[in-house]
């Protein structure tokens, strides 16, 4: 009897306490003056007379609660940018956390982050804060989701200053600025220095220097590449748009084309053609469906002479979890044959704030990120290459890694400049590199082949 | 009973208006959604049968979708449940491994299917992986493979990531023989017959029903397939490992074609359920053991 009695009483203890925290959450989540809807934005808000009487009188008292905005990020854990994002929230906290609150969701994987975002778009209902990356801007614009900056921007031309003409531009259509950069892509290639002496070479200034190193390379008992060709097969493909952009005026053009649909061009051909013979004969037994961590342990392991790269690894190689120690003192930076290094400007962030309040709110944060505070700690804290010449490296930062310099001033030093496949293709071509680039390997399909089945997905692109 | 159908209603009700809300409300959208031109960001724009015609008469990439899923819930259905089978009368022997081996065989069922493609992706690995280590041991590397990328082991390394591991079989079907009665056992033992044929004669076809219902189990989890896929090859190398669920997520988050994606999905729900009916009249499910 006892027994029954106190099982019941549990029981009916356990869903009382259950139903307390379930309406608990629920009336705190509608009813909290921190929720950035105003009250012209919610109904609700003036149906009663003696809350909004009394709600005007302790307005009158307390200071304005902050604006909450959501933000996700792909930037956690393990990734390159995962310190200075924190850093980059933590700062912007310490400054205007008193007038903005920044609800930050982490998503732990950039595929995982542009999965989640085009959902979130179908539906409408998208974070106040977003990253336009692969494509997701181009999905953010035509739904009309997002808030162009121009107004913004007018408002508060230093801010517009410190982006630069050539970084908005880069984000601009049809007169609308839809993103703001954060940052610069420059990337070139890191090679070991110490294989390199071995078998007597310099970084090569013509596409046929270079693979004639790759001989010499395997001659002398290296690997010459750290290629991959799973995921987006990005190492891969930075040589890949490298040989198209350095190949003169058409493959140039071809590399600084938004969307380009029509891939059946011989510069392309040719290109597929040389990564064919590098990936056959030039890299590890696993690039062939290998991930960007097999080709960056790879070279950090010393197990290959070369991996096209941005300037963000450069802290892995003092890092001695992922390299062995003094690696960093081994590694040398160059520009791509034909002095050409990708270079091209993130689409970096966007307002989807869906009130006036919101969208001033996250005009602030990605003002403060993307702003020259947001910039040095970028660059401070990952090696990011900031949008203005006004950021630069500090004297300790220059210290720790020279190699930073140095491929700074290998990307002022470089003549041709082009964007890499990612930040021009359509995301559904960027995912296609994975499957085609077995079938060219293997034989089952001719670079021509590719060409055409590249041209074939870039069409299907709705 | 009269009295009861008030609770009965009541208590169908969470249920009810949970499948309504989740599942049946889905499933309306992605029909009406899938006679569509529908991408991210636009409304949905009628176009009748359009994306089934080209589904059929012009997308290669389906074809070969489709007949990779129909192979994997032919082999899934097949072989699985026989290996399920097998090993469930062994351990019905109950031999003093039983136990242990029962335990065992459950470990791959217990781990999340990312992590079990992760597991094959390094073990199967062409520089460090286990498996061609092993084949060095036996020779001079010539045949240590690109087991996931190389066209001639990639379906067949990916069907072994799940195809051998039944032990979800094993386990229903070891409760169903523990619900036979011993006196059968007994009666077949003293008429003489050997342990070979009380299982062939009597244990077997007393199963069909839990059989079929394996069958049914295995076959259509290759309908929702996706996580090792995805963890492994992608679908490559080429199409060679792409299945109907991974097209229609590349379909829908790739290709930005949620209009096509839907009418790929209402396929896969129709391919299921004829299977699952199928299934159902070739192992009379529901009727009594004979």
């Amino acid at each position: 009897m006892n027994k029954t009695f106190f099982k019941t009483g549990g029981a009916i203890a356990g869903a009382v306490v259950l139903l307390a925290s379930v309406t608990a959450c629920g009336s705190n989540n509608s009813s909290s003056p921190n929720s950035g809807v105003s009250s012209s934005d919610n109904p609700s808000a003036s149906t009663s007379a003696s809350a909004s009487a009394s709600a005007q009188a302790s307005e009158q008292i307390a200071p304005k609660a902050p604006v909450k905005i959501k933000y996700l990020t792909y930037r956690v854990g393990t990734h390159a940018s995962a310190k200075l994002e924190a850093e980059q929230i933590k700062q912007f906290n310490a400054k205007y956390g008193n007038e903005v609150e920044v609800q930050v969701e982490e998503i732990p994987s950039d595929s995982a982050y542009e999965d989640k975002l085009k959902i979130l778009a179908a539906s409408g209902d998208i974070p106040d804060v977003v990253m336009g990356k692969n494509g997701i801007n181009d999905i953010l614009i035509k739904g009309n989701l997002a808030t162009p900056f121009n107004d913004y921007l007018s408002q508060d031309p230093e801010w517009a200053k410190e982006i630069g003409d050539e970084a908005l531009a880069a984000n601009t259509r049809d007169g609308k600025v839809w993103s703001i950069s954060d940052q610069k892509q420059t990337v070139g290639y890191f090679y070991n220095k110490e294989m390199f002496e071995k078998a007597g070479i310099k970084p090569a200034q013509t596409w046929d220097e270079f693979m004639s190193n790759n001989e010499k390379l395997k001659g002398a008992g290296f690997v010459p590449l750290a290629l991959m060709t799973g995921e987006n097969a990005w190492t891969t493909n930075l040589i890949l748009a490298s040989i198209v952009g350095t190949s003169g005026e058409a493959g140039n053009k071809f590399m600084n084309t938004l969307h380009p649909s029509d891939f059946n061009t011989p510069e392309m051909i040719d290109a597929l053609g040389k990564v064919k013979t590098m990936l056959e004969k030039y890299t590890t037994k696993d690039a062939i469906g290998a991930g960007y961590a097999n080709a960056a342990n790879s070279f950090c392991q010393a197990k290959a002479a070369i991996i096209a790269n941005g300037p963000w690894m450069i802290g892995d190689f003092s890092d001695t979890t992922k390299c062995a120690a003094g690696f960093d003192q081994k590694v040398g930076i160059a520009a791509f044959p034909g002095n050409g290094m990708i270079s091209s400007y993130e689409v970096g962030y966007m307002n989807g704030g869906k009130t006036q309040e919101t969208r001033d709110a996250a005009e602030k944060f990605i003002r403060f990120k993307t702003g020259l505070e947001g910039q040095r700690i970028a660059l401070e804290f990952g090696n990011v290459v900031p949008v203005s010449d006004q950021v630069q490296p500090s004297d300790e930062l220059k210290q720790k890694y020279p190699l930073l310099v140095e491929s700074i001033e290998v990307g002022n030093q470089s003549q041709v400049h082009y964007g890499s496949f990612d930040s021009i293709v359509y995301p559904n071509v960027t995912d296609a590199w994975k499957l085609l680039y077995p079938e060219l390997v293997f034989g089952k399909s001719t670079a021509e082949e590719i060409a055409k089945k590249l041209s074939e997905i870039a069409a299907k692109n709705k | 009973m009269t009295n009861y159908r008030g609770y009965i209603a009541l208590f169908l009700m969470p249920t009810v208006a949970l499948f309504l809300l989740v599942y049946a409300v889905s499933i309306v959208i992605l029909f009406g959604t899938s006679f569509t031109e529908w991408s991210t960001g636009l409304k949905p724009a009628f176009i009748g049968f359009r994306n089934f015609v080209d589904m059929f008469a012009k997308d290669a990439s389906f074809k070969d979708g489709f007949w990779n899923t129909a192979l994997w819930v032919l082999l899934q259905s097949t072989l699985h449940v026989l290996i399920g089978l097998v090993f469930a009368i062994i351990l019905n022997m109950k031999e003093f491994y039983w136990k242990f081996a029962r335990t065992v065989f459950m470990f791959p069922n217990i781990i999340s299917g990312a992590a079990v493609g992760m597991l094959f992706l390094c073990m199967l690995n062409p520089n460090f992986g286990a498996v061609n280590s092993i084949v060095r041991l036996f020779g001079d590397g010539e045949y240590a493979q690109n087991w996931f990328m190389d066209y001639a082991t990639a379906f067949l390394s990916v069907t072994m990531t799940w195809l051998p591991y039944a032990a979800v079989v094993t386990i229903l079907i070891l409760a169903e023989i523990a619900a036979i009665p011993d006196s059968l056992f007994e009666s077949a033992r003293i008429d003489g017959a050997s342990e070979l044929k009380i299982n062939l004669f009597i244990v077997i076809p007393m199963l069909r029903n839990i059989i079929g219902t394996c069958v049914i189990l295995a076959g259509t989890s290759m309908l929702q397939k996706m996580d090792i896929i995805m963890m492994t090859t992608g679908g490559g190398p080429g199409n060679t490992t792409l299945n109907l669920p991974m097209y229609i997520y590349k379909t829908a988050m790739m290709d930005n074609n949620f209009g096509y994606s839907n009418a790929v999905g209402v396929f896969l729900i129709g391919f299921g359920i004829v299977f699952v009916l199928l299934v159902r009249y070739l192992f009379r499910i529901g009727n009594a053991s004979t």
